[in-house]
């Protein structure tokens, strides 16, 4: 009797839990979603506007040709025109190569099957994260970056994007419109070590103490719900890594994790899965 | 193309592909001398010797300075010059601070339509131009009120 109804509580436990990262989850799909309406919004835009301007140059040329006698002043015009039609050529380039990066990106950050294990590169992973996320930051701030030889890491590719993006949009919204993210990564040997540190307001160390505990936010119901942090630990704690935060109010935070090179053996895949309770 | 007299119209935007684009449709599509850059602070260098700006369009987000700065600052450059803000952010508050700071003509969204971003130029170009035209007529009454003041002075002198 007594272990049925543990287990029913266990089994609550864990759908409650389920249930939370799913709600996580969902939260990084809205900033993703936003990132590449944003990354998309530019390229798109040229790419509208050229294609007009390429239909009007068409029909400005098909005008002087049907009079059958070019003259000299629409010789004049027509080297106007193709002075305009190569000018939006060349950006048509620029903004299909764009979003053929963005498309990369998205691919880089959302593996499909998320139990899926892979040995992936963490400085690209990082870099897509930031392309991703980039106008979330303010206009004041800077972005460095200081990237050593990593070696493959072997994780679960997209949870591990889940920790970069939590600890990329923390830090923006603690700076605001001004300040420096920086953003280390170096190898320890048989692990890595990747540090993200923000010149924003600080957390002071009460609640430093709670950070990582579901439901603590300081941001306010509308901007979190204070599980990227708690969903960070947990993602870190099943590749047998760690995730620690030294912080100063008033001069900044940084969060600094360090991940094994390999998943510990006999892990089983399903505890990865976090769309089963 | 290169005449610097041409009523000049300035693009600003840290996207190249975005000045790039604007700039071969507006060679195409009006008379204007066109001169584009991707720092506003290379841009309000370059404002500040422009003989005959008459609009400057400007995005809102960019690294070196926001385009509600640089558009302020640009009316201190060049205040005849009509001012436009582009913006892929439809934000209530930027376009206010915008209107109230910088003096702004028109706040345009990206993605935009040519078309409309066509008569909101010519206009702004009219405006300016108009401006223009009448701080000369303003500058021109000054001195042929200075001058006929100056005569009434030498007849009164005469007579008295």
């Amino acid at each position: 009797m007594l272990r049925r109804e543990l287990a029913e509580v266990k089994a609550r436990e864990l759908g409650a839990r389920a249930e939370l990262v799913r709600s996580a989850q969902l939260a990084t799909l809205g900033h993703l979603v936003r990132g590449v309406a944003h990354e998309i919004n530019t390229p798109l835009g040229a790419l509208a506007s050229n294609q007009d301007t390429t239909r009007r140059a068409l029909d400005k040329l098909q005008q002087i040709l049907d009079d059958e006698v070019v003259t000299p002043d629409e010789l004049v015009e027509v080297r106007r025109i193709v002075h305009a039609v190569t000018a939006v050529q060349e950006t048509n380039l620029m903004a299909v190569d764009r979003m053929k990066h963005v498309v990369k990106s998205l691919r880089n950050f959302g593996r499909p099957d998320r139990s899926e294990i892979d040995r992936v590169d963490l400085t690209e992973a990082i870099r897509d994260t930031l392309d991703l996320l980039k106008h979330e930051l303010g206009s004041g701030v800077t972005v460095q970056s200081d990237f050593g030889a990593l070696p493959l890491v072997e994780c679960y590719a997209q949870q591990v994007n889940q920790v970069f993006m939590n600890l990329m949009m923390n830090a923006a919204h603690a700076m605001g419109e001004q300040g420096t993210l920086t953003i280390h990564a170096h190898s320890l040997g048989d692990s890595v070590e990747i540090r993200v540190s923000d010149t924003g307001h600080g957390i002071s160390s009460e609640h430093l103490e709670q950070l990582f505990e579901p439901g603590f936010t300081t941001k306010g119901k509308r901007v979190g719900m204070g599980l990227g942090l708690a969903i960070c630990r947990e993602i870190l704690d099943r590749h047998a890594g760690e995730i620690t935060v030294t912080s100063e109010v008033g001069v900044g935070t940084t969060f600094t994790l360090r991940l094994p090179l390999a998943l510990p053996v006999g892990e089983p895949v399903a505890a990865f899965d976090q769309t089963k309770p | 193309m290169t005449d610097e007299t041409l009523d000049t119209i300035m693009l600003v935007d840290d996207e190249l592909m975005v000045v790039r684009s604007l700039e071969g449709f507006l060679t195409l599509e009006t008379p204007y001398r066109i001169v584009s850059y991707c720092s506003p602070i290379e841009a309000l260098e370059a404002a500040a010797t422009e003989a005959s700006l008459r609009l400057v369009v400007a995005d809102f987000m960019m690294p070196e300075m926001d385009g509600v700065s640089f558009l302020k600052e640009m009316r201190r450059v060049q205040p005849e010059a009509t001012r436009l803000l582009l913006t892929g952010y439809a934000d209530k508050e930027n376009a206010i601070r915008a209107i109230n700071e910088a003096g702004l003509y028109y706040y345009l969204e990206k993605p935009w339509d040519n078309e409309h971003f066509k008569l909101v130029v010519r206009n702004g170009v009219e405006r300016s131009s108009l401006f223009n035209e009448l701080s000369s007529r303003v500058s021109a009454l000054e001195s042929a009120h200075a001058e006929l003041s100056g005569f009434r002075e030498k007849l009164v002198k005469a007579f008295l």
